[in-house]
């Protein structure tokens, strides 16, 4: 799975509650105005559920962008 | 005057490199308890053992595998306490569940702790008056967002407590279970990571008298341990530090 199929993955896991139009890889998900700490189990479960890597809340926190999350995955993998 | 008397009695504890399992065995060693410790992390065991004024027995064992439960129950004197601390904690939204998160949560924070104290109570480990004590959680009453596996493992927990304490009432076995809010050990720590810092300044707000420190929870131990509370079992006491205040 590349970058783009992995943003689209995010972006269609929150589609129906929030107004995701404008995610894209330099995105800072967290920055986002409707992000929770619900919404980080979301992108763990996620990733857990499409790569079979679990990632640590920190690594979530820590992120800059869904890009650099997608860098972490892909090191973990 | 020694209120617990709990001097020379014979009390296991799982779960005790750390948190409340730790806190439980600092207090009981101190009240004259003669403990058996047993963790997953011998360091860390090792870290609870220095921390004591007299020599517990520590026995490094994962309680989900068999053969370490079965060694760890061989080992055992009769028993006059058994405080299961042991558990993790593993955040995961509920539409995402699927059998091996289940199996990760459930195996440690329910199918061990059932199965080693079956076992204790069929190989005759555990003396006439023993009292058992759960550490389940205030969640398993009011759940949080993404606690679908741990609060449904505790529940388990609190079923399995007082069935025990139903069935081995003959022979003044006593069963009971407590539900902390938050305490601040390890598994809060996991919580902080995974909240932010004006969630963890709303949830505070919700504890009129603040967040729990493992002691508070060890000194309830202690007395469910002690023959102080023979006339206490099947129950889960609430320690919350108010929080759930007006909302039954």
């Amino acid at each position: 799975m590349g970058l783009d199929e992995f943003v689209g993955k995010i972006k269609e896991e929150f589609s129906e509650d929030y107004n995701v139009g404008d995610l894209d890889p330099d995105t800072h998900i967290k920055d986002m105005e409707w992000w929770s700490s619900m919404h980080m189990l979301v992108v763990i479960a996620l990733v857990d559920a499409e790569y079979d890597v679990m990632l640590s809340p920190e690594e979530v926190r820590e992120a800059t962008s869904i890009k650099s999350l997608f860098e972490i995955i892909k090191t973990k993998k | 005057m020694d209120f617990l008397e709990l001097k020379n009695k014979n009390i296991i504890i799982t779960g005790a490199s750390s948190g409340i399992g730790r806190e439980t065995a600092i207090l009981l060693d101190d009240l004259g308890a003669d403990l058996i410790l047993t963790g997953r992390n011998l360091e860390k065991l090792e870290e609870t053992k220095a921390q004591l004024k007299r020599e517990p027995n520590i026995f490094q064992a994962d309680l989900t595998i068999e053969e370490e439960r079965t060694a760890l129950i061989a080992s055992l004197p009769k028993l006059e306490g058994v405080v299961n601390a042991a558990g993790i904690i593993y955040p995961f939204p509920l539409k995402f569940i699927t059998e091996k998160h289940i199996k990760t949560v459930f195996d440690i924070n329910f199918k061990a702790q059932a199965l080693l104290n079956s076992a204790l109570l069929k190989q005759k480990k555990i003396a006439e008056g023993c009292s058992f004590v759960f550490i389940s959680s205030i969640s398993s009453q009011f759940p949080y967002q993404g606690g679908a596996l741990y609060t449904s493992a505790k529940a388990a927990l609190e079923a399995y407590a007082r069935t025990l304490a139903l069935e081995h009432s003959a022979k003044k076995v006593r069963s009971n279970c407590i539900s902390p809010g938050l305490v601040k050990t390890n598994i809060f720590e996991e919580t902080l990571k995974a909240s932010s810092a004006e969630e963890l300044e709303k949830y505070e707000k919700n504890y009129p008298l603040g967040f729990g420190e493992p002691i508070d929870v060890a000194n309830t131990i202690a007395f469910l341990l002690s023959n102080r509370s023979r006339w206490v079992t099947g129950q889960n006491i609430v320690l919350d530090g108010g929080l759930t205040l007006g909302s039954k």
